[in-house]
């Protein structure tokens, strides 16, 4: 008979726990494309490449775990500059970290799509300009993720 | 039921060739539930008499790919064994890779690794818990983990850049320092872990349906535990005190102060409350780091003298380490070494071998999933059907970590 009744106590504390959350429910999640949730600082998105900085070392594509960096070549030089294949690109950052120079950054950008495969290959002159996040330019509203006590995660 | 006649454990198959009242049921691949791989059970009637678990659905080859790239890359590519722990996948490997290139890693750096492992446990035992969770068809569990998991991910990003692939550990430090503000941020979510630990246990883990569910289910005994090889807070949850943490020394843990939780029960409801106890452990863990860390470089001197004056002086005051060229092909001289670490699901061993070349020569890896997934075969056997997703669910069994 105990048993029951420990039971029924536990059924009910089951049931009112959840029932709490029903009043006061505890989403943490955002409406994308409306909101976009900024990175935070030093986050590791799209590559962003200044050829003014350059040494054309071609540390980068040495370095380059998944072989995405590569030292394009032009007609008539020695020396290549870098180009990435986002097909193959995981974002470790070792490209810009071994960079001596800074001529590599890693961009907030994380959320652009393409069309078609071979978008995603980005010669020299196409790195060496800054992706836009398309969400931001179609005037999504920034929000940042806070810490709470109470809710864990927050946006605003 | 276990036979150990002659020192030999075999399983415990009920069994009888040719006999027509058993059946066989497939299970898988299509992931059931949580992973890539089948299961043949047998069944008479009810009652589960034999169970097969057919791995390598997901067998990537990691090891021979390992060998034929230079050492440093290695690290993105091991932490794709187990991508919800990556961290503690690739600390082992950093570790036995220090080993080899004789680098000692600064103590702040040592600091900065364990702060990412404990968070990167805490969220791998909350994407167990959440499995197990919706293999109880409990999705209110699955749910509410795997939103909770969002919050340490979240910490985890702003320390290194990436939600999941942290690639955070290199050979003679971590990547990047400590950012502004993580001690309070770190408290809140601390805080708020706390509080809904409580609310997971009065849900699921207290809640009599799941009790039902989960006592007196899969027992491990002590003796078959250990005997099997098992690893992880499967070992723990019946009664084997085994932690790589104190085993080998990585990371900072000879400097803290922490609990190993163990139950002597061995059911599947002492291996779910074995991690709830770790994630408390691991949040007094990060705490302790936090308020013990000490001031220094993040990279080892022999890497840092080899970057230019000035870089030297920004990556000091910046916090955000450069590599030196040598990075790009760092030779790994002749010799072997061993690391462990312990992972969410348990053990994970490294051996490396090096020849002299920026290739290492064997770079072996046993990971945990793969000594725990014998246990289908051994805990499952006698209990009825529906007993099988509690059993999987508790194991926090995870194939492409097995597959490699």
């Amino acid at each position: 008979m105990s048993s029951y009744v420990k039971n029924f106590g536990g059924h009910v504390r089951a049931v009112l726990t959840g029932l709490k959350y029903l009043v006061k429910p505890n989403r943490i999640t955002v409406y994308y494309p409306e909101y976009y949730v900024e990175p935070p600082e030093g986050y590791r998105g799209m590559i962003k490449y200044y050829p003014e900085k350059c040494i054309q070392c071609g540390l980068c594509a040495m370095i380059c775990p998944a072989g995405a960096m590569k030292m394009y070549v032009k007609k008539g030089e020695k020396k290549g500059r870098p180009g990435v294949n986002y097909q193959r690109c995981i974002f470790c950052g070792f490209c810009v970290d071994i960079c001596p120079q800074d001529a590599l950054e890693m961009t907030k950008v994380h959320d652009v799509a393409f069309s078609s495969l071979e978008e995603l290959v980005f010669p020299p002159e196409k790195l060496a300009v800054e992706v836009q996040s398309p969400a931001l330019l179609r005037g999504a509203v920034k929000v940042k993720p806070v810490f709470d006590e109470e809710r864990g995660l927050r946006h605003e | 039921m276990l036979s150990t006649s002659s020192g030999v454990v075999y399983s415990r198959l009920l069994l009888r060739e040719g006999d027509e009242s058993v059946y066989e049921l497939f299970i898988g691949p299509q992931h059931p539930s949580s992973g890539h791989m089948r299961f043949i059970v047998r069944l008479q009637g009810d009652v589960i008499v034999s169970v097969d678990p057919d791995i390598g659905y997901v067998h990537r080859t990691m090891e021979k790919l390992a060998e034929g790239r230079e050492a440093i890359k290695a690290i993105p590519l091991l932490e794709r064994l187990t991508i919800i722990d990556s961290h503690n996948a690739t600390v082992g490997l950093v570790t036995a890779m220090e080993r080899l290139l004789d680098v000692e890693p600064p103590p702040r750096a040592l600091y900065l690794r364990t702060l990412l492992s404990e968070i990167n446990r805490i969220a791998s035992h909350l994407y167990g818990m959440g499995i197990a969770g919706i293999m109880l068809n409990h999705s209110t569990m699955f749910m509410w983990a795997f939103g909770d998991r969002e919050v340490w991910l979240q910490l985890a990003e702003e320390l290194t850049g990436a939600r999941l692939t942290h690639t955070y550990s290199v050979p003679g430090g971590v990547r990047r320092d400590l950012p502004q503000g993580f001690g309070e941020k770190f408290e809140k979510a601390a805080r708020y872990m706390e509080r809904r630990l409580q609310d997971y246990m009065r849900i699921f883990l207290e809640n009599p349906q799941v009790v039902a569910r989960y006592e007196g289910v899969g027992v491990l005994k002590k003796s078959e535990a250990s005997r099997l090889g098992v690893v992880g807070p499967n070992l723990r949850a019946s009664g084997v005190k085994y932690d790589a943490r104190l085993a080998d020394d990585y990371g900072a843990y000879k400097d803290l102060e922490f609990e190993v939780p163990t139950r002597e029960e061995g059911d599947c409801m002492a291996r779910m409350l074995v991690r709830v106890e770790e994630i408390k452990q691991s949040i007094s863990i990060i705490r302790q780091v936090l308020r013990k860390m000490p001031d220094g470089p993040i990279l080892s001197e022999k890497y840092l003298k080899l970057l230019p004056p000035k870089t030297r002086e920004r990556v000091l005051q910046e916090g955000r380490v450069k590599f030196p060229a040598l990075f790009a092909s760092l030779k790994l001289p002749a010799g072997e070494a061993v690391a462990r670490a312990e992972m969410g699901h348990g053990e994970i061993f490294y051996h490396i071998t090096g020849d002299g070349s920026a290739k290492p020569y064997r770079l072996r890896v046993v990971t945990p999933s793969f000594r725990n997934v014998i246990l289908f075969r051994y805990l499952a056997p006698g209990h009825r059907f529906m007993d099988f997703p509690a059993i999987y669910g508790s194991l926090d069994y995870f194939p492409p970590e097995a597959d490699r």
